[in-house]
C-alpha cells in the first residue's frame, strides 16, 4: 500500500534529520499549543458564566449610584432603598449595602479586608450560609455586632483562637463582637458584591456611621419582566425620591457578557499568538522539507526511474510535512491542555477540555503540513528524472 | 519488442546546439542480450535514457511491445517505466535508509500492491541472485558486488519486459564483475529476459549476444 509506505518512509526520514526536525516543531507545537488553550480557556468561561448563572439566579440585579459632577446632591437614601419594594410589584427584595477597604493586623500579621455594611436580606439574596452564629439582623441597627468571612476565621484561627464566635475586637474606637461565621463561597468575580470570604459585615446603619460614607449600590431581586421595563421602574422611582440621581443597572446577564467580553480579549491574544507562530512554524516544516527534498534529490530521481509518478513523489514529501506538523500538534495539544489547566487552576474555576478543540488541533496540523509542505513537495515532483539522478 | 526510429537529441546550451543522437534506430527482440558500446562521448548515455524513457528525444518514435509512446502524459511514462523497464545502473543506485528487501520491492509499491505480496516477490528476487541471506542489510552493510545483485533483483521484480543495465560493472573488480555478467547470461538464458547493456568495455561486449556500436551520435556498426 502506497499511503503505509509513505507514512513509514515519512517517519524513517524525520529520525534521520532528528535535530533539524525538533527545530522545525518547535512553532508548531507553540501554535497549537495556543489555539488549544485559546479553545478550551473559552470552554471553561463558557462553563464558569452558566455556573454562576445557576449558582445565583437570573433574576439578581445591582443598582449603583453613577457619579455626576453636577448632582453631588442627589443620594441613596436608606429608606428610599428599602421602601422600593412597596413600591413597586416587580422588585421583590432589596440589599442595600456599604463597603470599604481596610486593613485588619493581629500578631503581627496584616490582611486586607472589606468592612461590609448590609441588611438582613443581603444573606438570602447572595445565597450565603452560615458556619456557626448567626447573620446580621434587621435588630442589629447601630449595634457594633459583626459577621466575619470564612479567611478572616481562618486567619483568626491561626492567630490562636479555636472559636471566633462571641470574640470581641477593636477597630479605631469601636469594639465590635463576632456573632457569626460565613462559609466560603466561590470565587471568580460574579454578581456578589466586592469578597465576602475576605469581609467584615456589620449592619448598615453602623457601617454608614463609622465609615461617615454614603450609599452607593443595592442589590435587587425582581420579577420576570424585561430588563428595560425593571429598569424604567427604578428609574421612575428615583427620579421622583433624588431628583438628579443617576443609575447603572447591572444585571446577571450583562456581568456575564462582560466577563465574557474579557475573556475575549485573552482569546484574541492567544488566537493572535496561534497564527503567528502557525505561520512561522510553517515555514519551518517548509524549510525542512526544501532540505529534505534537495538532501533526496537521488533518490527522487531514482524512485521515479522505478516507475514512481510526479503524484507519487508529491504525496510522499506532503505524507512527510504533514507527520512532522502532526508530532507538533500532539506535543501542542498536550501543552495547551497544560496551559488551560494552569489557567482554571489560577482563576479558581473548573477545568474543562473540548473534544472538538483536540480535533481542531488535529485538523489545524494536518492543514498546516499540507499547506506548507505542497510548495517543496511539488518542486520534488517536478525534478527532471536524469538531473535527479546524476546528483 | 523495442523499436525506436529515427531518434535525434539535441541540447541547446546557450547559443551552440549540441547534437548528441543523430538518427538513431534500433530493434531489440525478446530475449536478446544486446551490448550498447561506445567510448565516452558517443551517445551512449543518452540513448540509455532514451530508452528508458527518462528522457524525451529531439524528434523520433519509440514503440515498446507495438505501443507507441507519448512523451506528453507523466502517468503513462512512469507507469511504463514501472512495468515495462528494469534499470540497473553503474553505482546501484539503493535507498541508503531502506533494507536490502525494501530496497527490492520499490518498483511494486508503485503498482499499489500490498506490503506482505511485496515482501514475498522480494525475497524470491533475492533468492535468484543469491543475497537472499542478505534481506535484512542496509546497502552499506553489503559489498559492491552484493549491492549489484540487489539492484538486479529490483529490475527483475517487475518482470520487465527488458532490464537495461548502465555500465553494471564499472564499479566492480573484475571477478565481481564477471559474476555480474554471469548472472545476467543465465537469466537471459534461463528465462529469456531481454538485456540491454551499455558499456565502454570490449571485453563486456564479447559477452553479449549482439553488439550495437555507437559513435558520435550515430550506430557505425
Amino acid at each position: 500500500m502506497i499511503i503505509k509506505a509513505n507514512i513509514k518512509e515519512a517517519l524513517r526520514s524525520l529520525l534521520t534529520g532528528k535535530q533539524r526536525t525538533i527545530l522545525a516543531l518547535i512553532g508548531i507545537v507553540i501554535g497549537i499549543a495556543s489555539v488549544i488553550g485559546m479553545i478550551s480557556i473559552g470552554t471553561i468561561v463558557q462553563h464558569e458564566a452558566l455556573r454562576q448563572f445557576e449558582d445565583m439566579g437570573v433574576d439578581i440585579l445591582t443598582v449603583r449610584k453613577e457619579f455626576d459632577e453636577k448632582n453631588k446632591a442627589a443620594k441613596f437614601k436608606l429608606s428610599d432603598i428599602l421602601e422600593l419594594k412597596n413600591y413597586s410589584p416587580i422588585i421583590l427584595e432589596v440589599a442595600p449595602y456599604i463597603s470599604s477597604g481596610t486593613t485588619f493586623s493581629y500578631g503581627g500579621k496584616t490582611m486586607y479586608i472589606d468592612m461590609m455594611g448590609v441588611t438582613e436580606s443581603f444573606f438570602d439574596l447572595n445565597k450565603l450560609n452560615l458556619q456557626g452564629g448567626r447573620f446580621i439582623s434587621d435588630l442589629d441597627e447601630h449595634r457594633f455586632f459583626c459577621v466575619i468571612g470564612s479567611e478572616i476565621a481562618q486567619f483568626l484561627r491561626k492567630a490562636g483562637f479555636e472559636n471566633p464566635l462571641g470574640q470581641q475586637f477593636a477597630s479605631g474606637e469601636r469594639i465590635y463582637t463576632i456573632v457569626g461565621i460565613l462559609k466560603a463561597i466561590s470565587e471568580g468575580g460574579g454578581i456578589r458584591p466586592g469578597n465576602i470570604n475576605m469581609s467584615v459585615i456589620t449592619h448598615i446603619t453602623t457601617a454608614v456611621r463609622v465609615q461617615e460614607g454614603e450609599i452607593e449600590s443595592f442589590m435587587a431581586r425582581v420579577g420576570p419582566q424585561s430588563p428595560s421595563q425593571i429598569k424604567a421602574e427604578i428609574q421612575n422611582y428615583f427620579s421622583k425620591k433624588a431628583k438628579g440621581l443617576n443609575l447603572k443597572l447591572r444585571t446577571a446577564e450583562e456581568l456575564i457578557a462582560q466577563m465574557e467580553k474579557q475573556m475575549q480579549l485573552f482569546t484574541l491574544l492567544l488566537g493572535a499568538i496561534g497564527s503567528i507562530s502557525l505561520i512561522v512554524g510553517g515555514i519551518g516544516v517548509m524549510n525542512v522539507m526544501l532540505i529534505s527534498v534537495a538532501e533526496r534529490r537521488k533518490e527522487i530521481g531514482i524512485r521515479r526511474a522505478l516507475g514512481a509518478q510526479r503524484f507519487d513523489i508529491q504525496s510522499q514529501f506532503i505524507m512527510e510535512s504533514v507527520v512532522l506538523c502532526l508530532v507538533g500538534g500532539f506535543i501542542g495539544i498536550g501543552l495547551g491542555i497544560v496551559i488551560s489547566y494552569v489557567f482554571s487552576y489560577f482563576v479558581k474555576w473548573e477545568f474543562m477540555m473540548s473534544k472538538s478543540a483536540i480535533m481542531l488541533g488535529v485538523g489545524v496540523a494536518t492543514a498546516v503540513g499540507v499547506f506548507f509542505g505542497f510548495y517543496p513537495s511539488r518542486s520534488a515532483a517536478r525534478l527532471d528524472p536524469i538531473a535527479a539522478l546524476r546528483s | 519488442m523495442l523499436n525506436i526510429v529515427e531518434i535525434h537529441k539535441t541540447y541547446q546550451i546557450g547559443p551552440t546546439e549540441i547534437k548528441v543522437l543523430r538518427g538513431i534506430t534500433l530493434t531489440v527482440e525478446k530475449g536478446e542480450m544486446l551490448a550498447i558500446i561506445g567510448p565516452s562521448g558517443s551517445g551512449k548515455s543518452t540513448l540509455m535514457n532514451m530508452i528508458g524513457l527518462l528522457e524525451q528525444p529531439t524528434s523520433g518514435s519509440y514503440f515498446i511491445e507495438g505501443k507507441k509512446i507519448s512523451y506528453d502524459n507523466d502517468r503513462e511514462l512512469s507507469k511504463i517505466r514501472n512495468q515495462k523497464i528494469g534499470f540497473v545502473f553503474q553505482s546501484y543506485h539503493l535507498l541508503p535508509r531502506l533494507t536490502a528487501m525494501d530496497n527490492v520491492g520499490i518498483p511494486l509499491v508503485y503498482r499499489d500492491m500490498k506490503e506482505k505480496e511485496i515482501k514475498e516477490r522480494a525475497k524470491e528476487y533475492l533468492k535468484k541472485v543469491e543475497v537472499e541471506d542478505r534481506a535484512q542489510h542496509k546497502p552499506n552493510e553489503l559489498s559492491g558486488g552484493q549491492q549489484q545483485r540487489v539492484a538486479i533483483a529490483r529490475a527483475l521484480i517487475g518482470d520487465p519486459a527488458l532490464v537495461l543495465a548502465d555500465e553494471p560493472t564499472g564499479a566492480l573488480d573484475s571477478r565481481t564483475g564477471q559474476e555480474i555478467m554471469s548472472l545476467f547470461k543465465r537469466l537471459n538464458e534461463e528465462e529469456d529476459i531481454t538485456i540491454i547493456i551499455i558499456t565502454h568495455d570490449p571485453k563486456i561486449a564479447l559477452q553479449c549476444k549482439r553488439k550495437v556500436e555507437l559513435k558520435d551520435g550515430v550506430i557505425v556498426g
